[in-house]
């Protein structure tokens, strides 16, 4: 057995304390019968961490390996972290000088039980290569997570991207690259242990919508005693360039939704209006952030009418009227959103059959303008009332909405 | 060179007296040298062909010959010795293997003549596998594929074969027994063994064999970088049969525990297709997108089949980096063949569906009692109270929107299938991938969406008389 193993171990151990990822070059010209050995340890010239994958994490090391004239054994190995050996790809960039190199990467060789592998690489000549060294890692991931600050007026608001960084993966870098996949890329250090957090964009003046909806499918009863539906409040974000966004998808990410005060005090009386998970959001798709129960919009939901007709034999249609009492106490007009699950009404009032529903829209319906193309579907009807402010006094007006429909052809 | 738990031996008894003298406690060996050895390695099975050389020097008359393979996964069953030189001076009187010692056995030899001669053992071991695996980095523009396939050696045998040549079987082969089962009875014990005994037996002794590796802390080191290691060897493919043999260049020398990754073959600038595919059964329900290829001459491939293997996929970033898009595992493509690489959902493209109407029609009736049948509509009068639904048509509008965030123009092919008798009514002009399987595509250009309308109409009931799909193009307004 060559004697310079042992040696190459006990290099390997101290190294291991310095890095936990560790490349050694053995210099071992014609090493059959050699006894003295020279090692050096090439440190990390550069390293980018990319975390455009959803759920990978890409580290790509760059160093300058000296190598001699024919065959080199370098080393690389790694304690106490996650890497998996199968991904490391060994790429040879070109020489470190100005002298032509020739390198081959001729076969890589695993130790057994140990953390570690040996490429053995063939040089043209004495020199320094540099080379690219990419493994996937455990253990550093990332999530995401905003902060949105509403104006006053609740017309926009300013949306701050943070990326948030967890090294667990029991490896420090010093001055790294960090890509995100979009936005711009980041030079940080990351510390063992250390979690991150790097602003990745802010987006001002970001045009928001604010929604009251009612939906007893979704959101049930207030008070189901008095009829009283429940209205959530929604800050809708449109991730298009029409609202200042649209640049790349919004990973998911906790959102915390704060507002400004009045007056030249807006920065000082922010206030914290709570948090919601923002969903994935693609381009050109809404991100809607849920604040809480109003208070002062109050809908009343009653059936009117349930009426079966018979067709013929077992075939009937259903004749369903929904009566909608609402009343905004608020100081503002207010548009509520109107929904209706179409299987749940048809549930509600016939019974379920397990049937799509195939219904009519009926002339007994008030929402002016028709159900929302858009955000209606077979399963969904969404309308849009438009209601008063309250009086001087805070007395609403009571406005009446009717939805009028037929379920055909159930059994 | 070899370790402390490297048994493997062979002797030469001296002393030329019979098989009695084998009972004695004094006995004088000597052991000839390994000349030359071959390993051919199963990938479909944990079986390995040894093939090797020595030179033993004879006398005349009967020479006693012991082989031992103490700690190795050799099956017993299979050692052969063959007379590669004076074959017809040399003859095997007699195989025996003695009861005491399982894994051993002595060969009587006559010889005809006094000096030496080239044998050839040759036996079947468990514990070498080979594997390969395949790293692909697709340029910037995804227009092309550098893909390199590397075969990987692992020797967890129990022995080192030094200076082996190595050859590598692609393809399946059939075995009655599981080797490594064979190496650790005695040869008069192999026909009682249970066939369900066999993989845990297996476990066992690949357990015990890993055990004594690491209790006798002889792990063996690679060699010394002989200068000849710089190269990078070429690995030879060739086809016999049904198989594909791959032989490497030279010898080498894969310590017991260790394992060694060769590169077998480089396609540089392969031709990529980018495609986007909807096809649940497959990929489950989500669009997923594609790398195509073909393993042909025409794409720079095609020197080999490619074996089972995990393909490890990246991209150039651009940025003088790469970005990693996926692992997955391909099975064995033949030459010509298509390669598919899965990398997933793409984010910058949307794909959604979206149920727009739905509604019956042709409801059928049947009068109680009776076999009579009536189709609802003007005609039929309220008055009979007395029918029950027998049959109807269910109508589903679908929306399927496809939105193209890329800054490329994309191909996207979409599979639908459907249970029970249904007509596909659009004008995507979609063909039949199967009887209940509608297929269509659609090209999306840079940055814009594309509504794709169907109507599904399932025939219920009394109406059913099929169960498949027929497609019919009409116009569909949602």
């Amino acid at each position: 057995m060559p004697t310079h193993l042992p040696i190459r171990r006990a290099v390997l151990r101290a190294a291991a304390a310095l890095a936990s990822a560790t490349l050694v070059f053995l210099i071992v010209p014609n090493a059959a019968d050699a006894r003295v050995k020279l090692i050096t340890l090439p440190v990390r010239e550069r390293v980018e961490i990319q975390l455009d994958h959803p759920n990978a994490t890409l580290v790509e090391e760059e160093r300058v390996v000296p190598l001699v004239k024919g065959a080199n054994q370098v080393d690389f190995s790694w304690a106490n972290t996650q890497i998996d050996p199968n991904t490391i790809v060994f790429r040879v960039v070109g020489p470190a000088g100005s002298e032509k190199l020739d390198v081959t990467v001729a076969s890589v060789s695993y130790p057994p039980n140990e953390s570690s592998l040996v490429w053995t690489v063939g040089a043209s000549a004495s020199g320094s290569a540099r080379v690219r060294i990419s493994y996937l890692l455990g253990n550093l991931t990332k999530s995401f997570n905003y902060r949105a600050v509403a104006s006053h007026d609740e017309k926009h608001l300013t949306l701050a991207q943070y990326m948030r960084l967890d090294n667990l993966a029991n490896e420090s870098f010093r001055e790294t690259k960090l890509f995100a996949g979009f936005g711009p890329q980041f030079q940080k250090p990351i510390g063992l242990n250390e979690t991150k957090e790097v602003l990745v964009e802010k987006f001002e003046a970001v045009p928001i919508d604010k929604t009251y909806t009612c939906n007893p499918q979704e959101y049930d009863y207030l008070d189901r005693g008095q009829n009283k539906l429940r209205v959530p409040m929604h800050y809708v974000i449109k991730n298009d360039t029409a609202h200042q966004l649209g640049k790349a998808v919004l990973p998911y990410g906790k959102v915390r939704i704060f507002i400004e005060g009045a007056g030249d005090q807006a920065q000082a009386a922010t206030a914290f209006l709570g948090e919601d998970w923002g969903k994935f959001t693609p381009k050109d798709d809404e991100m809607r952030l849920y604040l809480g129960v109003a208070q002062d919009v109050v809908v009343k939901r009653t059936i009117d009418k349930n009426e079966a007709k018979r067709v013929t034999g077992n075939l009937y249609n259903h004749d369903v009227v929904i009566k909608y009492e609402i009343e905004n106490f608020k100081k503002q007009p207010v548009t509520l959103d109107v929904t209706e699950n179409l299987p749940y009404v048809r549930n509600e009032t016939r019974g379920n059959t397990n049937r799509d529903v195939d219904y009519d829209l009926r002339e007994d319906t008030t929402f002016t303008g028709g159900p929302d193309r858009e955000r209606s579907s077979s399963e969904k009807l969404v309308f849009h009332a438009q209601l008063p402010a309250a009086d001087a006094n805070g007395k609403a007006e009571k406005v009446i909405h009717k939805l009028h429909l037929t379920f055909k052809n159930e059994w | 060179m070899k370790s402390i738990s490297h048994i493997f031996s062979f002797i030469v008894l001296a002393f030329a007296c019979g098989s009695q003298l084998r009972a004695e406690n004094v006995d004088l060996s000597t052991v000839p040298k390994r000349d030359s050895v071959q390993l051919t390695i199963y990938n479909s099975e944990d079986i390995t062909l040894v093939r090797e050389t020595r030179v033993v020097t004879f006398k005349k008359g009967l020479n006693p010959l012991q082989f031992s393979w103490a700690n190795t996964l050799i099956d017993p069953s299979s050692v052969e010795l063959k007379f590669l030189t004076a074959a017809d001076k040399l003859d095997v009187e007699d195989t025996t293997f003695p009861h005491d010692k399982p894994q051993m056995l002595y060969w009587n030899v006559k010889s005809e003549f006094d000096g030496g001669a080239t044998i050839q053992i040759t036996y079947f071991t468990s514990g070498i596998t080979w594997s390969a695996d395949y790293v692909a980095i697709a340029d910037k523009d995804e227009r092309t594929l550098d893909i390199d396939g590397f075969v990987r050696v692992t020797n967890n045998s129990g022995e080192e074969y030094e200076n082996a040549q190595i050859r590598l079987v692609v393809g399946t082969i059939n075995l009655v027994e599981k080797i490594a089962e064979l190496a650790k009875i005695p040869v008069a014990d192999v026909k009682k063994l249970k066939e369900e005994s066999q993989l845990g037996f297996r476990r066992e002794v690949l357990g015990r064999a890993m055990d004594r590796m690491a209790v006798g802390g002889a792990v063996s080191a690679p060699a010394a970088v002989p200068a000849e290691a710089a190269k990078e060897k070429e690995i030879i493919k060739e086809g016999l049969s049904e198989y594909f043999i791959y032989t490497v260049e030279g010898t080498e020398t894969i310590p017991n525990g260790w394992s060694k990754r060769m590169r077998s073959f480089a396609g540089k600038s392969v031709p990529l297709k980018v495609q986007y595919r909807y096809r649940p059964r497959e990929y489950g329900e989500q669009l997923v997108r594609m790398y195509l290829m073909t393993n042909n001459e025409e794409s720079k491939l095609g020197t080999t089949p490619l074996p089972d293997g995990i393909v490890r996929l990246f991209r150039n970033n651009g940025r003088e980096g790469l970005s990693y898009l996926t692992q997955q595992t391909i099975k064995y493509i033949p030459i010509g063949d298509k390669i598919e690489l899965n990398l997933g959902v793409d984010p910058e493209v949307v794909f959604d569906l979206a149920k727009l109407r739905t509604s019956r029609d042709h409801i059928w009736m049947q009068i109680n009692g009776t076999d009579k049948f009536q189709q609802v509509g003007e005609d039929l009068i309220e008055s009979q109270v007395n029918a029950n639904v027998a049959g109807w048509d269910d109508h589903c509008l679908y929306r399927q929107q496809i939105r193209n965030y890329t800054g490329k123009p994309i191909d996207v092919e979409i599979r639908r299938s459907f249970g029970g008798h249904i007509l596909f009514r659009s004008q995507l002009q979609p063909t039949q991938f199967d009887f209940q399987t509608a297929q269509f595509t659609a090209q999306i250009p840079a940055g814009a969406k594309k509504d794709l309308l169907y109507e599904i109409v399932q025939h219920q009931g009394r109406n059913t008389k099929q169960n498949n799909v027929t497609l019919e193009t009409a116009e569909v307004k949602p």
